[in-house]
């Protein structure tokens, strides 16, 4: 097993290598310049080639990019080019948040869709097969920023309430700190709950027909023992797969949804980044993202040998 | 007249979601409510809603808006915008903030005497020591010399700065300005603490906000919240009413409007502490007793046109574009205003003292307002092009959707006319370093609305300036701008002004769509407090109160 942890994380490197280069030339071939951006809001057009060479982005693109990545070795991920200050120092207070979110959205997306996944598998062609089906069918085609608005407008409208949009910290309040993140993480949960309850009806549904599951029902043994302990946790590896690249769907997510809601996370750093070209903070948040998805399928193939005793590494 | 070019960076636009084409009703509908009669009340806590974080907190640094705000509860200036439930919205009245008495010598000296025992913030390194002539020296200073201050153009007549006395400061100009003083209350020109900027390195970081004004900036949260809380030795006695200010940093318009529903904002949630129109009946129904008041937004559409390039050399071309435009189409079609609106001339309606009634232009002027596809085409057809003609239009739909229904809506009635637009849109970012400079082949389509200094919106026509963007050289036109410049005569001025937006109105070297009328909203328990355009949030919320 370690081997194969110390081989993954070997592989690991070029990913993250090739990633490093996409996500340090991409921003850069977006049209607009950030230098031009910066003097437009200062002084109009005066001293671009100086502020371009004072924020270092004079220098050809390959330079930048190897002193990046030296810098990032040294686990240095530069400043923003507006505020000066250090991204990771904004990463490290604001990941937190964004992590707060995602896992709780993962923790209802599973919550919520393998219980029903099993119910639809059992009741197969049931009203209520069909029924679980459609919701699931709704919520992969319904966009979450759409019901997040709803979610926070028609409460409201209706009754003049509305969730907390004031973001309150663990050490302030802990409870409302932790209240702020139910609603959103419901919602963000909910598209991955859709696509994981599909896929756990379908596997299930595959390993119900197995030889050793009629041999189960043969025996006599009560329907939860078959499904639950005989069944299910051979029908989760495809799904645990697919919750690893569910990791990156939930964070693409908290982008919009900590902007509804008002959660100073990591996706709202990047969004603004983004619309001010600011290079380094765009680099800094995206590597961020890779590596924690790198992470996560890492962590997914490891409990794979938890799941199955067949498999070995 | 509150200042200049501090306002809106093209990037806050883009935040504001275009709203820009906002409506203006005029009418004072509101439940002005408001105070005057009533005993004012001591305590409490604003809590308004920003959109957007400010870019830093150096007023010498940005002209962004969302520092300039924060920054109006902080810090003073030696004049200042009055507030108040009697102000008109679009009216920038000035009255002394620092300052105890001003006068003029001459076309080009003002000398001012400072108020006595006015105390900075109580914070170190400054530790509420007294407010001197010194200091409005040094700031003045710092902001005409300062690397990156993009504000500088306000102020840029200063040649000289003394401090005669203690209390005494005199200003030299380099040629005389009649909108000197005007532009001292510009919410750019606040006054700040040398020993702060020597102890920070500049004035960008939140600990580095030290002023004379009614509040002290207490916390600022990073994309949370930023607090104020009352300044204890604030110079004028009784004032603010108010204990502190809490402003809430949350991005989306829904959430915010819902949280204005549910009681968590005292004020509109929308820039300028406004809702929308299209949201009106609700907040009414769900709030009752809500303040009202309608007031035009300077915000409206600007079409440039490349003048010194075929078609648009000939200005029949230019005429028939702006005739064939429909400006009431546009208010319709737009979810804040809802109809409600006006076009504007060259300087936008909302300047209500310097903004030439439509009727009072002349003929070929006036006749740019009135939809008239038919003319339009019969003014091609003189020009040249009887068969209509196709002419590649650059915009960005980074103003937003409101922003692009309308640009829609000028296709449409373009082509009524026989001009087919050829829209060509630009990604916002690369919009706003290009095409507003000039960098764009025929025609451009763009927000403008950045000051509340109509002679701001003349450098559109300066020969050399980088917004000049249809390049416009025309020396009786850049005589008359100069002209109202060096006239004290506020009616004289005022003529010249109307003169400048006839000429202009007949030149057509650029077209001006409608600015909306924005409905300013706030709590009942709110007392006398008016909207008004402008960043002076601050000077506004001294003298208002909660009445719980």
């Amino acid at each position: 097993m370690r081997r194969y942890v110390f081989r993954r994380l070997l592989v690991a490197i070029p990913s993250l290598l090739i990633a490093s280069l996409i996500v340090f030339s991409l921003p850069r071939l977006l049209p607009g310049d950030v230098v031009q951006l910066m003097l437009e809001e200062k002084a109009y057009g005066k001293d671009l080639e100086d502020l371009r060479a004072k924020l270092g982005l004079n220098r050809p693109m390959y330079i930048q990019y190897v002193e990046w990545l030296g810098q990032v070795a040294r686990g240095d991920l530069g400043e923003s080019l507006w505020t000066r200050r250090p991204v990771l120092e904004e990463l490290t207070r604001r990941l937190p948040i964004s992590l707060e979110l995602g896992v709780l959205a993962l923790a209802f997306a599973i919550v919520i869709a393998v219980p029903i996944g099993v119910l639809a598998a059992i009741r197969q062609d049931t009203l209520a097969d069909y029924a679980m089906r459609s919701m699931a069918i709704l919520g992969l085609s319904v966009p979450g920023f759409w019901i997040a608005t709803l979610c926070v407008l028609l409460p409201a409208i209706w009754w003049g309430w509305s969730p907390p949009i004031q973001f309150t910290a663990f050490t302030v309040n802990p409870w409302a700190h932790f209240a702020q993140f139910l609603l959103p993480a419901f919602i963000l949960g909910i598209a991955s709950a859709a696509a994981i309850m599909r896929l756990t009806r379908g596997t299930l549904l595959e390993v119900l027909r197995q030889d050793y599951v009629r041999t189960a029902w043969a025996k006599g043994l009560r329907e939860r023992v078959v499904v639950v302990k005989h069944s299910l946790k051979n029908a989760m590896i495809p799904v645990i797969t697919v919750l690893g690249i569910q990791v990156a769907q939930i964070l693409g997510g908290t982008v919009i949804f900590e902007s509804i809601f008002g959660l100073p996370g990591m996706g709202r750093f990047l969004f603004d980044a983004i619309n001010q070209r600011d290079y380094p903070v765009i680099q800094g948040v995206n590597l961020l993202i890779v590596s924690v998805v790198v992470l996560m399928n890492l962590i997914v193939d490891a409990f794979y040998a938890f799941l199955d005793p067949r498999i070995r590494y | 007249m509150d200042q200049p070019t501090s306002s809106l960076t093209r990037r806050d636009l883009l935040k504001l979601g275009g709203t820009a084409l906002a409506v203006g009703a005029t009418a004072a509908a509101a439940t002005p409510g408001t105070a005057s009669a009533q005993t004012p009340k001591h305590g409490g806590t604003f809590r308004l809603r920003s959109h957007v974080a400010p870019v830093h907190f150096d007023p010498h640094q940005t002209i962004a808006f969302s520092t300039m705000i924060p920054l109006s509860f902080a810090y003073s200036r030696l004049v200042k915008v009055k507030g108040g439930s009697a102000v008109v919205p679009g009216t920038q009245p000035v009255e002394n903030d620092l300052a105890e008495s001003w006068e003029r010598q001459g076309d080009t000296v003002y000398v001012f005497k400072l108020k006595k025992g006015v105390r900075w913030h109580n914070k170190p390194p400054v530790n509420g020591r007294e407010l001197t002539a010194e200091d409005i020296k040094y700031t003045y200073e710092r902001f005409l010399t300062i690397k990156g201050n993009g504000n500088k153009t306000v102020l840029e007549m200063i040649d000289k700065i003394e401090a005669v006395d203690k209390y005494t400061v005199k200003f030299t100009l380099r040629e005389p300005n009649a909108w000197f003083i005007d532009r001292l209350a510009s919410t750019t020109t606040w006054i700040v603490a040398r020993e702060s900027v020597e102890q920070h390195g500049d004035l960008r970081k939140p600990e580095s906000v030290i002023g004379t004004g009614p509040w002290m900036l207490q916390r600022y949260e990073p994309n949370v919240r930023i607090s104020f809380t009352r300044h204890p030795n604030y110079f004028v006695p009784g004032l603010p009413h108010a204990d502190g200010v809490e402003i809430i940093l949350s991005s989306d318009p829904a959430a915010g409007f819902a949280a204005f529903l549910a009681g968590e904002y005292d004020f509109g949630p929308e820039y300028g502490m406004v809702i929308r129109r299209s949201d009106l009946d609700v907040a009414q129904g769900r709030i009752k007793g809500l303040g009202t008041r309608d007031y035009i937004v300077l915000f409206g559409g600007i079409t440039a046109m490349k003048i010194d390039q075929e078609p648009f050399k000939d200005v029949r071309v230019r005429r028939a574009f702006a005739m064939a435009d429909n400006w009431h189409e546009t208010l319709e079609t737009n979810a804040w205003s809802m109809g409600k609106g006006l076009p504007n001339p060259l300087i936008p309606a909302t300047l209500k003292e310097w903004s030439i009634p439509i009727g009072q232009l002349p003929p070929e002027g006036r006749a740019l307002y009135e939809f008239d596809p038919k003319a339009a085409k019969k003014l091609l057809a003189e020009a040249g092009y009887p068969n209509g003609l196709k002419v590649p239009i650059e915009t960005t739909p980074g103003y937003g959707p409101d922003w692009m229904d309308a640009v829609q809506v000028a296709l449409r009635n373009w082509k009524l006319a026989g001009i087919e637009g050829d829209l060509k849109l630009k990604e916002y970012g690369a919009f706003v370093t290009s095409a507003v400079f000039g960098k764009f082949d025929k025609m451009m389509l763009t927000l403008r609305g950045l000051t509340t200094d109509p002679d701001n919106y003349f450098v559109n026509y300066m020969p050399g300036e980088p917004l000049n963007s249809a390049g416009v050289n025309d020396p009786k036109l850049t005589e008359m701008i100069k002209l109202q410049r060096r006239t004290f005569d506020e009616k004289k001025r005022r003529d010249i002004v109307w003169d400048i937006q006839r000429y202009a109105s007949q030149t057509v070297y650029y077209a001006y769509g409608p600015s909306v009328s924005a409905v300013g909203a706030w709590m009942p328990y709110v007392k006398n407090f008016g909207p008004n355009i402008g960043h002076d949030y601050g000077g506004r919320l001294m003298v208002a109160w909660l009445d719980k």
